[in-house]
């Protein structure tokens, strides 16, 4: 394109963009807005509702007061989504695999089982695990039936919560993940086993790579999912840790604070986006999406 | 007319989806003789309540419950009154915060006041809560109300010892990790307040922040859980705590209701409110300043003072509470022996009479920002 006789072409209303405009539009109303509206509240006077009619820094410079102690909850809610992301790509790896190599005609039955508790709210499955882990509930009851002293103490602990979310976002990593993995062409393992490749060296140079964009979208999508989760670290936790959503919650209710509320999920927005966006940029998506 | 072609059929798909909600916005300017919209806690949006007035009235009735009272009041000063006819919330709101910001509209006396001379003694005409403060307007009707203090297991500890010991239970060392806080941020407030000796419902000084500040700190550290109310009681039934912080017949009663009568709420002796310990919730139901307010809003406010509806109010799903109304002989005979021991009513007016009426507190935020990072510390 060095041709700089050429002018830029006119805007023109082609038909795919008018086809587009439904869409544009509810994108625009849908997605856009409330986003926009959240970030002029975080702009606004503190415990107002003038939201487009002030701008003050005071909500951001109340967040960032060396006082304030909610930089723990950021803290508290990204490293959760760290290890949650960490502890499924270890523990749905397998299973991905064995979906797409192993399970054979089972494949289909193991899927169901995975997607099925999606059908049931979130809430009413987190409640479960607690009738399960509590006092003399399911695991502390059966193990005394059996003449033990009792189950351990798990609820109401950071880790329980971990344990939520790892349970409640495994099919948002290991579906793409499978994904992934069945883009690896069974041709490519068989030429670099008759070059001589290792076990280990096919499934670093050949299988990972190919693999990767599934494993990638995985890890973003729970990432975030889970960087936002609250129920986990409520029921499950007890609040035995506060995650920045449960603060933000807070702001919105108790604090009769928008303005302050709406700062903090901006905040929270930028750190995962811009940690989403970092850790694409670090992967050269068109190389791993096969387009040369 | 000609064959629809698929592109005909395609525009005209266009055009409704266009103007169904404008037709639909040009019905919510005309008038709203068949539409109510109620916030409220939870109870008046069931259908037990509701369904019955829907098809008196062939209504669309629509509520929205909420278990807090500063997400709703806030709801209607970010512009939503002219979205609700009935708000639903605890007393000191109506008179103290909402009808001087002009978000609700007085009742007609006439109508109303004769209503309060059928309710329990205590909420006689005129009643201050449902009352402006001039004591000229009629700003609400009073139905569910109760103690709200915290809430033991008679097996572990006694009625009588957590009585006389109030919010000492909570400073005692030995039940650290025996307990769990209620999630109800305002209601804490008062609670720790109140452990730590001090009056909620004045102006704070630094010295009361400071003791306020190392009593939330240690009540939260010694905290087993910080959960809901359904967490509350199944931990207090599995025995995983034997008291909870923050609680009253509102939310044990549901779990003596199932059987499990050794759950009480309990209101202290004595405490720093002039010599009161307990603080209880009346709940005061206001019609909102919406420039088109539905007609049925007071109709409905009336047919929840019939002695049934009453009644079922009180035992509507999810939590059971004394009603006003159980001062008409007519709806206190609906009650069986086992709904009244679920809301306590053996001593429901000696509490009542321990407690201080629920207030603004006048430094509530910050009280607020410091049970934050007092929570923020548990980790």
């Amino acid at each position: 394109m060095a041709d700089g006789s050429l002018s830029a072409p006119a805007p023109k209303l082609t038909p795919g963009f008018r086809a587009s405009l439904p869409v544009l539009f509810l994108l625009v109303a849908g997605f856009l807005a409330p986003l926009v509206t959240v970030a002029a509240y975080a702009f606004a006077t503190p415990k107002s509702f003038d939201v487009f009619r002030s701008f003050t820094l005071q909500n951001f410079a109340a967040i960032f007061d060396p006082q304030n102690t909610v930089w723990t909850s950021f803290a508290w809610a990204l490293a959760l989504a760290f290890c949650c992301v960490a502890i499924l790509l270890i523990v749905c790896y397998p299973i991905a695999f064995g979906l797409n190599k192993v399970f054979g005609k089972w494949s289909g039955l193991v899927s169901v089982l995975f997607v099925f508790p999606l059908f049931v709210s979130e809430n009413v499955r987190l409640y479960g695990w607690v009738l399960f882990f509590i006092k003399n509930g399911v695991l502390d009851g059966a193990l005394k039936w059996f003449g033990f002293s009792g189950g351990p103490e798990l609820l109401y602990t950071p880790g329980i919560t971990l344990f939520g979310m790892v349970y409640v976002y495994l099919p948002f990593m290991l579906f793409p993940m499978t994904l992934g993995i069945a883009m690896i062409p069974r041709d490519l393992v068989d030429a670099a086993r008759d070059l001589g490749a290792g076990r280990m060296m096919i499934w670093r140079e050949v299988e990972l790579p190919l693999a990767m964009p599934g494993i990638l979208i995985g890890a973003l999508l729970t990432f975030v999912l889970a960087a936002g989760a609250v129920a986990e670290a409520k029921i499950l936790g007890g609040q035995s840790v506060i995650t920045i959503t449960q603060d933000i919650e807070v702001a919105f209710t108790y604090a009769q604070n928008w303005p302050l509320g709406s700062a903090l999920a901006l905040i929270l927005v930028l750190i995962v986006s811009g940690l989403a966006l970092a850790a694409m940029a670090r992967l050269d998506l068109d190389k791993i999406l096969g387009k040369r | 007319m000609g064959p629809m072609s698929r592109r005909n059929m395609l525009q005209m798909m266009g055009a409704a989806a266009f103007a169904g909600p404008l037709l639909s916005m040009s019905r919510a300017f005309a008038a709203r003789e068949g539409e109510l919209n109620i916030l409220c806690w939870e109870g008046y949006n069931s259908a037990q309540v509701l369904d019955p007035f829907r098809s008196a009235k062939s209504a669309t009735v629509k509520a929205e419950s909420l278990t807090n009272d500063p997400t709703m009041i806030n709801r209607l000063r970010a512009g939503e009154t002219n979205v609700w006819d009935l708000i639903n919330v605890n007393n000191p709101w109506a008179r103290k915060v909402m009808a001087p910001a002009g978000l609700i509209k007085p009742l007609p006396r006439e109508t109303f006041e004769p209503y309060f001379d059928k309710m329990l003694p205590a909420f006689k005409a005129p009643y201050r809560w449902a009352m402006s403060d001039d004591g000229k307007d009629l700003l609400g009707m009073a139905q569910r109300f109760g103690p709200y203090s915290f809430v033991v297991n008679t097996d572990k500890i006694s009625r009588a010892t957590a009585e006389e010991q109030g919010w000492d239970l909570f400073n005692d060392p030995s039940l650290a990790g025996k307990y769990g806080i209620l999630e109800s941020d305002d209601w804490n407030v008062f609670d720790i307040f109140l452990t730590a000796g001090i009056n909620p419902f004045v102006e704070h000084t630094d010295a009361d922040f400071k003791a306020f500040e190392e009593t939330a700190v240690r009540i939260f550290k010694g905290a087993k859980m910080i959960g809901d109310i359904a967490t509350m009681n199944q931990a207090l039934i599995s025995g995983e705590i034997d008291l909870h912080f923050t609680g009253g017949t509102y939310s044990v009663s549901p779990a003596r209701a199932d059987g499990y009568p050794n759950l009480r709420a309990v209101t202290p002796l004595k405490g720093p409110i002039d010599g009161k310990g307990g603080v209880s919730w009346i709940e005061i139901t206001s019609t909102v300043n919406n420039p088109q307010l539905s007609p049925l809003a007071a109709q409905f406010l009336e047919y929840v003072q019939d002695p049934e509806v009453a009644h079922t109010v009180a035992f509507a799903e999810g939590t059971f509470n004394p009603v006003t109304q159980m001062g008409n002989k007519a709806c206190f005979d609906l009650f069986t022996k086992e709904e009244l021991d679920a809301i306590q009513w053996d001593s429901v007016e000696e509490e009542m009479a321990r407690s201080a009426e629920y207030d603004i507190v006048p430094d509530y935020d910050k009280a607020l920002e410091i049970v934050l990072a007092a929570k923020r510390q548990r980790g």
